[in-house]
């Protein structure tokens, strides 16, 4: 029978009692496990916020630096039903689609300052399907728009590799390459509407061609477009307009030099619409200067959340302590004639003092244990109530960039901030150290209720009824 | 059998209500030899419980000189006071005292716990002292559920764990019916008799006092009277004056019809 087991017998002698302030200090001791992790989740969301943040900006100055010495050249018609344009007008489809010569692309090479002149030909096919959509306030639109439209790409290596000119959003099978020939890609809606997977055989202006890869169609705008990637060449000959372009990419070699090319242009293809991405630029700096705040901001509720922490993990501490120390004072005024006994039959102050002690922490060290429990079930909850929290937005759409100048439109859709959910579990070590607080609380809690049953005098403490 | 375990010298104990002194023991002469078993009577304020808990050192006197088995204990500290109440005085109270969440053999080993004697010295004590007091076999039940006098026979062991050179008994019959009075009684003069406990027993009960070997009458603090106990228990119960059997809850002989209560009532209210 040592002091440990006297204790632990108190404390189940009273167990109305002891079950309440267990649960007391308890939620108390759930405050602080809980708390720390919802600081560390929200840490967390911040630093991913912040990763996100700098590699989406890092692939966003890339795409800038990539396009913004792109001078898009295009036909009338063009931009309709290419790949990626998102929320064209119904009207757009009765307009008809003229082509230009593929010499004009050689010319155009020969300005000054041109790196580089990548050819597309779009296509779409005679045959269509009649559909109706919904408009916007409720409004319904009946569209007669083409089974498929093609979009031939010059599959040169490095256009490859240097700009966004094919899809990136691969599902299935592989994307195009260099020397492809006789081969497909089709957009998801294209692969369901001809029953098709990657290896089989569709059939298209009357040539046959392999699916050597599918991607997603999500993001390609409001209309289920069916899109198809092949060579520019294939694209050519299946449409029989040979030596044919219908879009121009012309890339300067610098910035600075892109106006004037686009002048040039301009001025000596009046069939050509020409367009420089100078606006496009703008659009992403804007964007640029929200994501800044919008990281601040995330950054100032860290800081708040810290703060709130800070004072609610001292609440927490005091209440814990307090608790302890009116439940200990009760006791050791409920117990005055034991301790006059136990002073009686030969107990020393220290044995009285430390007995008390042990009690105040026998019982902190159970509420931590079930402060725990709680707190770690609860957490999110607690953390939730108790603290500021970041909400991360932009989980919607998907990150990948779409081919060419169908990028422009669609930042908006960007996952930039990611981290959608925010896990708040406490660490093995919160834990531990929650245990180590609970029983020092109970410590300091009980250290002078425990003072003062050492101090009882045994004969007034015998005369206590 | 004079070799003394307790005297007090010119002991005094004053308290302070407010700005006036009340003298609970005044010039109080003390001794008790070895081997005694001595009861203090006087009726309520008559400093019974002060002169106990002094004797006890669990208050220390105003003034005055305390020796209790040969050490001077009137000016120790709390830091050794202790160890002598540990292992020179056995408590026996009125209210049993007995911690309600430990079983009687738990209650009896408690005072030995911090003492030298090993794990299995002291289970092996506890049992003997359970046998000693009669309540071998029942070290496992908790003082709820055991009766008053068996509680009251806990206590006893426990004050015995020891080995103490003295008893303090407050009263130890006080709150027990007549039978289990007269076995505690007597339990405590077998004790003194066959194992040479010193006893020094607090009473107002003249029945109980008889049995001891010397009654002490106090008066506001002073010892105004002394008179030779019947000590019932060390003439196996046969009258003191014929020599006839008698029971311990006997008032007067019923054989020679004289009175067996040592003290006068009158003077114990």
């Amino acid at each position: 029978m040592g002091a440990f087991t006297r204790a632990v017998r108190n404390l189940s002698r009273r167990k109305m009692r002891a079950l309440l302030v267990i649960i007391a200090l308890g939620f108390s001791m759930a405050i602080m496990v809980s708390i720390p992790a919802g600081i560390v989740a929200n840490q967390e969301a911040a630093q991913a916020m912040t990763a996100n943040f700098n590699s989406t900006m890092t692939t966003t100055q890339e795409e800038i630096n990539k396009t913004a010495t792109l001078i898009e050249c295009q036909t009338s018609g063009q931009g309709m039903f290419r790949g990626g344009q998102p929320g064209f007008p119904p009207g757009g489809m009765q307009q008809q689609q003229t082509y230009v010569e593929e010499s004009v692309a050689n010319e155009i090479r020969s300005i000054s300052g041109v790196k580089d002149v990548v050819e597309f030909i779009t296509v779409s096919s005679s045959e269509t399907t009649s559909e109706t959509i919904n408009g916007p306030r409720g409004r319904t639109f009946t569209i007669s728009r083409p089974v498929y439209t093609i979009t031939g790409v010059t599959l040169n290596s490095s256009f490859i590799d240097d700009y966004s000119i094919l899809p990136t959003n691969i599902t299935a099978g592989r994307n195009l390459r260099h020397g492809d020939s006789g081969v497909v890609l089709l957009n998801s809606n294209l692969t369901a509407y001809f029953g098709v997977g990657v290896g089989d055989k569709v059939e298209m202006y009357g040539a046959s061609f392999t699916v050597v890869g599918v991607y997603d169609a999500a993001g390609e705008g409001r209309m289920e477009t069916r899109s198809a990637y092949m060579n520019i060449t294939d694209a050519q000959t299946a449409a029989g307009l040979t030596g044919n372009v219908s879009r121009l990419d012309v890339y300067a070699k610098n910035v600075s030099d892109v106006d004037s090319i686009a002048e040039v242009i301009g001025a000596a293809y009046t069939s050509l619409q020409v367009t420089t991405y100078k606006d496009r630029l703008s659009q992403i700096e804007n964007m640029q200067t929200m994501y800044t705040q919008t990281l601040t901001s995330a950054q100032a509720t860290v800081s708040q959340t810290e703060t709130v922490a800070t004072q609610e993990i001292m609440m927490a501490v005091v209440a814990t302590s307090l608790i302890v120390l009116f439940v200990m004072l009760y006791t050791v005024r409920e117990r005055t004639k034991e301790i006059g006994t136990l002073k009686a039959i030969g107990f020393s102050n220290w044995n009285v003092m430390s007995q008390f002690m042990l009690e105040g922490m026998l019982l902190s060290l159970v509420a931590g244990v079930v402060g725990i429990a709680i707190g770690t079930v609860g957490a999110p909850l607690l953390s939730g109530i108790l603290l500021p929290q970041i909400s991360p937005f932009g989980s919607r759409g998907s990150s990948q960039f779409r081919p060419g100048a169908a990028n422009a439109g669609n930042f908006g859709n960007f996952g930039i901030l990611g981290a959608s959910t925010v896990t708040v579990t406490p660490s093995l070590q919160t834990m531990l150290i929650a245990i180590g607080a609970a029983v020092l609380l109970g410590a300091l809690g009980s250290l002078y209720p425990a003072w003062r049953a050492a101090r009882t005098r045994p004969a007034e403490a015998m005369r206590y009824e | 059998m004079s070799e003394a375990v307790l005297r007090t010298e010119k002991l005094f104990k004053t308290y302070e209500m407010g700005k006036r002194k009340v003298p609970a023991l005044y010039d109080l002469n003390l001794q008790v030899n070895k081997g005694e078993f001595v009861a203090i009577m006087g009726p309520s304020g008559s400093g019974k419980t002060t002169l106990l808990n002094v004797l006890g050192c669990l208050d220390k006197p105003t003034s005055g000189k305390m020796i209790l088995d040969e050490v001077d204990v009137t000016d120790l500290p709390e830091r050794q006071l202790y160890k002598i109440r540990r292992n020179k005085i056995g408590f026996i109270f009125q209210t049993f005292n007995l911690l309600p969440y430990l079983n009687a053999a738990e209650n009896v080993e408690l005072p030995m716990e911090y003492g030298k004697r090993s794990k299995s010295e002291r289970r092996q004590e506890t049992r003997r002292l359970l046998d000693l007091v009669g309540l071998a076999g029942r070290g496992e039940h908790r003082p709820q559920r055991l009766s008053a006098g068996e509680q009251q026979r806990v206590a006893i062991a426990r004050a015995l764990a020891n080995d103490p050179a003295i008893i303090l008994a407050d009263e130890p019959t006080g709150n027990l019916d007549t039978e289990n009075k007269f076995e505690i009684v007597k339990l405590l003069g077998n004790l003194n008799i066959e194992r040479g406990t010193t006893i020094v027993m607090v009473t107002h009960d003249g029945h109980v006092a008889s049995h001891s070997e010397r009654v002490l009458f106090l008066k506001d603090g002073k010892i105004t009277k002394e008179k030779q106990g019947l000590h019932l228990a060390k003439k196996k119960l046969a009258c003191p004056y014929c020599g006839s059997k008698i029971q311990p809850t006997d008032e007067k002989c019923p054989t020679c019809r004289k009175k067996l209560v040592a003290a006068e009532e009158e003077e114990s209210t």
